[in-house]
């Protein structure tokens, strides 16, 4: 029985301070959707506010057509892990896992066997006469979300589950997740601070910040196609290089001219800024400024910096250069050879890189993404929106400052690169 | 440094409980010949308190009083109140708070005082239950002064509770929320059984504090009418001081000392039992 | 920013209100149950409060015919004023000595590593649940022996030792609360002891102190039987004993100095009560004891 959840024009106020401004959000029926963003933005209080536990000062929540505003928390058919897990400690974990059914009613002898297939699952067979405090950790994640399994309820909230964990745990529970998702496809809000999490767990991510929704869309589009210079820079680790760059033009083609270079811009991409020469921020992914002597063909500029500094993570390495006069981080191969002080050539495919408004953040150049026929959509700032499936409603941030609002729909037919 | 502290308890506190633990067997008295000569009189009063009905009506007297006035009365009242309190607008919390704890830090005096009034004939009890000639501190003495004891004392255990309360993990009870229970059933099932430390405790500390009560009994019916309200610690003083029978007023006691001991495991096994 | 600034920010689009009862049947009930039983609790202290300005009282709350004359009959009384004079000293004495001592005791209790000491903390909470009843044949004896009885300075011996027990223990645990770790910077920046103990944890321990203080100082106000046995002259009877003694003259009942008197008797112990529980919020959190 799955239910799709929306959140129209949902605010919330706590005194004078605002949680959660004006947050539109859809998510489908059966969909994995991330809620991520740093502490304090807002992911928290929307998830619980979809739970119940908080009540929104404006908008509506609905869950699948039913408006939920003022249901509690226990007719809502929703279940909710916690970061804390909230297992309740005086009682063993077969009695943690029927709690739920047990409010509803339900039969003791169904309620036995649910409890003893869902152990099954979550391989806790063994640990059913246990109490918390004789759990690990990771069992204790496990019985937490059992417990939520069990109620197989319409919607499957989750406030940062993994974080609690040590890192090996938190892979494998990620994967155990995603199967799990796979397996039950029950609709889930999953909020968390880790964009790793995010970018591999999630059908579609919700980016936060400071209580506005950034962009909603998949974890690809977000990474290729980043609405402003906020999320370009939470999403992709290491964190993307911002430099300051202007609008200039090359050989009759426009171009930007940052770290001590020009670029001409791609003829198929679109400057949207009502500036035609002005200051930008240019973006700039670690991993699309690479070593010379190992960058491909497309890679057509070269910068010339001085190494700083060169952490090697095994794989790979990063290295920090100073280029032009800024810090740049960029990804070498692992045994490049390369050390402290030494100049190198860094390359770069100019197709790759991002360019935000100087001052509001917002995207400003819309490039073809690869692989067949985009649709770009903008209404005043521009935005871009997902591939060809419907596109998914994407919210931009109500207060961005100085950003026309043109009410032209500009559809532009991007052929392949 | 702890020289001077341990000077003056052992002086004034270790040795008095000590020389109690004696002087329980002897038959020493306020005056007369046996104020000096007194001898150790072995077994002797012990015989006497089983053979003496005031006594055994004291010692009952005394668990009624505290089962009901401490043990059921200020533990049920006190979560009552810190439950309800928890819910309760902000002004109402302070206002009724601030009474029942205004009404825990009157001197005892002042208490036995204002429920004497209140249930003299012609008083406010009286006038409430519309037959002003009774005199309930005569006609239900020991109902009168469990209340009476109820009223002052109940601040404690709901000062003991709310921070019970306040201490409950809040994530655990939103989780019961969240899965579907009622109200009634999250009570039953979750906050309560994670007091239940809690109220151990305040069971154990409230009848401790409600064995050895004297002067609100005291003052208000001096043990009487006759002896309806003659708990042990008053006859202690009445044996003591009034009938000059030091020794056998000690011994009794030490028997109240008993009492307090015997209950203070009972609650400590019952707790540990049910782990 | 206020909260009414804080909507005014938002975007000019239009606020989607979804209505709900403010007020839901739960949050009523309780509130009145409340109310009821917070009057209830009321009751007896009113009579105290309305026959203390009535000039024609009686024992059942009713509307007074407002006087201050109780109030001067009252404090013109000698008797009245030498019985608040004995509280004063009984309950002064008592606490500073109990104090004092609880504090030197407190602290090495406290920091030292002391063999048995978590025993030793279990007997002095159980000591404090003594009965006086108990304590007070030995002590009146002893006190016959020592030609102690009659004086509000021994009898505040007895009372501060009695006190002790308890006081020792609450102290104990304001002092834990003070990480040690302060003290050891502050040796290792070379101060004496006595120069860590005076300006290091006194001050952090002061709302402890007061706290204890405020405490024994309230217990030690409403003190009756210990001072009813130990002391026996007028002049040595504290206020507590006062209003027994008018209490137990039956036709000589003035209601309303009566009520006076326990007025004024009861007014500084809820007014210390108020100053400390400024200080008190976190004391009452038995969360050690609750672990066992």
């Amino acid at each position: 029985m799955l239910a799709e959840v929306k959140f129209e024009g949902v605010h919330k106020l706590f005194g004078a301070e605002t949680a959660v401004e004006d947050l539109n959000l859809a998510v489908e029926a059966g969909e994995f959707m991330v809620v991520v963003g740093p502490s304090g933005c807002g992911k928290t209080t929307t998830l619980r506010m979809l739970a119940g536990l908080e009540r929104p000062s404006y908008g509506r929540i609905l869950i699948g057509d039913r408006l939920v505003n003022n249901v509690a928390p226990r007719f809502r058919d929703v279940a909710m892990v916690f970061q804390s897990y909230a297992l309740y400690p005086h009682m063993n974990v077969y009695d943690n896992l029927a709690f739920g059914m047990r409010a509803h009613g339900v039969a003791a002898a169904t309620v036995a066997s649910r409890v003893k297939e869902t152990a099954e699952v979550l391989g806790l067979g063994q640990l059913l006469k246990r109490r918390p405090s004789e759990l690990s950790g990771g069992q204790r994640q496990r019985v937490a979300l059992g417990r939520a399994l069990i109620r197989q309820p319409q919607v499957f909230l989750m406030d940062e589950p993994l974080s609690n964990l040590d890192a090996g745990l938190r892979v494998q529970m990620r994967a155990e997740l995603s199967r799990l998702h796979e397996r039950f496809r029950v609709t889930t809000l999953y909020v968390t601070h880790d964009q790793v999490e995010a970018m591999t767990m999630g059908d579609r991510i919700a980016v936060m910040d400071g209580g506005h929704l950034q962009q909603v869309d998949t974890p690809e589009t977000l990474y290729d196609s980043p609405a402003n210079a906020f999320v370009a820079g939470f999403i992709g680790s290491p964190r993307m290089n911002f430099l300051p760059g202007r609008i200039t033009s090359l050989g009759g083609r426009t171009a930007i001219a940052f770290l001590g270079t020009t670029a001409a811009l791609n003829a198929k991409s679109r400057l949207i800024s009502d500036r035609m020469d002005g200051d930008v921020l240019v973006g700039v992914r670690p991993e699309d400024l690479s070593w010379r002597p190992a960058a491909g063909p497309d890679s057509t500029l070269t910068l010339r910096a001085e190494v700083d500094v060169v952490e090697p993570m095994g794989h790979e390495a990063y290295v920090t250069a100073l280029c032009g006069g800024q810090t740049v981080i960029s990804r070498f191969p692992p045994r490049s050879g390369v050390r402290t002080r030494e100049q190198v050539e860094l390359a770069l495919n100019p197709d790759r890189l991002h360019l935000f408004d100087a001052r509001s953040g917002e995207t400003i150049l819309q490039r073809p993404v690869a692989g067949g026929a985009e649709l770009f959509r903008s209404t005043g700032a521009a935005w871009i929106g997902a591939q060809a499936r419907a596109g998914p409603e994407r919210q931009r941030p109500s207060t961005a400052p100085g950003v026309p609002s043109q009410s032209e729909e500009d559809v532009i037919q991007g052929g392949t690169a | 440094m702890l020289a001077p502290a341990l000077a003056l308890l052992g002086l004034l506190f270790v040795f008095p409980v000590l020389y109690a633990g004696y002087l329980g067997f002897t038959n020493l008295e306020l005056v007369g010949s046996r104020s000096h000569d007194y001898t150790f009189t072995g077994m002797d009063n012990i015989v006497r308190m089983l053979g003496d009905y005031v006594f055994v009506k004291s010692s009952q007297l005394t668990i009624i009083f505290v089962v009901g006035s401490a043990i059921i009365g200020q533990s049920v009242l006190g979560m009552a109140l810190a439950l309800l309190l928890r819910r309760a607008v902000v002004p109402v919390r302070l206002v009724v708070g601030s009474i029942v704890i205004v009404a825990w830090v009157l001197p005892e005096v002042t208490a036995a005082l204002v429920w004497y009034a209140f249930s003299q004939a012609g008083g406010t009890l009286s006038i409430l239950l519309r037959n002003s000639t009774a005199n309930y501190l005569v006609l239900t003495p020991l109902l009168i002064v469990s209340l009476a004891n109820l009223w002052r004392n109940v601040a404690f255990s709901m000062l003991v509770f709310s921070a019970g309360l306040r201490n409950l993990p809040t994530e655990v009870l939103e989780a019961a929320e969240v899965e579907g229970a009622s109200t009634w059933r999250r009570y039953r099932l979750v906050i309560l059984p994670l007091m239940k430390q809690t109220i151990v405790t305040n069971l154990l500390l409230v009848t401790i504090l409600n064995l050895s009560e004297f002067t609100l009994i005291y003052v208000m019916t001096q043990g009487g009418p006759g002896i309806e309200t003659m708990t042990l610690p008053l006859y202690v003083y009445q044996e003591a001081f009034n009938f000059h029978q030091l020794g056998y007023g000690t011994a009794i006691s030490l028997v109240l000392v008993l009492f307090g001991a015997v209950f203070s495991l009972l609650f400590v096994r019952a707790a540990r039992n049910q782990v | 920013m206020s909260a009414v600034q804080a909507r005014a920010a938002l975007p000019s689009r239009k606020l989607i209100v979804v209505p709900y009862r403010r007020v839901s049947l739960a949050a009523l009930s309780t509130n009145i149950v409340l109310i009821m039983l917070g009057g209830f609790f009321v009751l007896p202290m009113l009579w105290m409060l309305l026959a203390s300005v009535d000039s024609n009282p009686g024992w059942a709350i009713k509307l007074p015919s407002l006087t201050l004359a109780n109030f001067t009959d009252v404090l013109g009384t000698a008797g009245a004023l030498s019985s608040f004079r004995s509280s004063l000293i009984l309950a002064g004495t008592t606490t500073v000595v109990t104090t004092v001592l609880a504090m030197l005791a407190a602290y090495p209790l406290s920091r030292q590593h002391i063999p048995l000491k978590r025993s030793f903390m279990l007997v002095i909470l159980f000591a404090s649940g003594l009965p006086v009843s108990m304590l007070l044949v030995p002590v009146y004896q002893l006190y016959v022996t020592l030609g102690w009885l009659d004086s509000l300075y021994t009898t505040a011996l007895f009372l501060a030792a009695s006190s002790l027990p308890f006081a020792i223990w609450l102290l104990k645990n304001f002092i834990d609360a003070v990480p040690v770790e302060l003290e050891q910077a502050a040796a290792i920046d070379g101060a004496s002891t006595l120069r860590i103990l005076r300006q290091v944890v006194l001050p952090l321990t002061v709302p402890g102190i007061v706290v204890t203080s405020i405490y024994t100082f309230i217990n030690a106000w409403g003190a009756f039987l210990i001072p009813f046995v130990l002391t026996s002259s007028p002049d040595n009877q504290v206020g507590s004993i006062e209003i027994y003694n008018f209490m137990g003259s039956h036709g000589l009942f003035q209601f309303g100095d009566l009520a006076v008197f326990s007025l004024l008797f009861s007014l500084p112990v809820i007014v210390l009560y108020l100053v400390m529980s400024r200080y008190f919020s976190g004391a009452f959190n038995f969360s050690g004891a609750v672990r066992g």
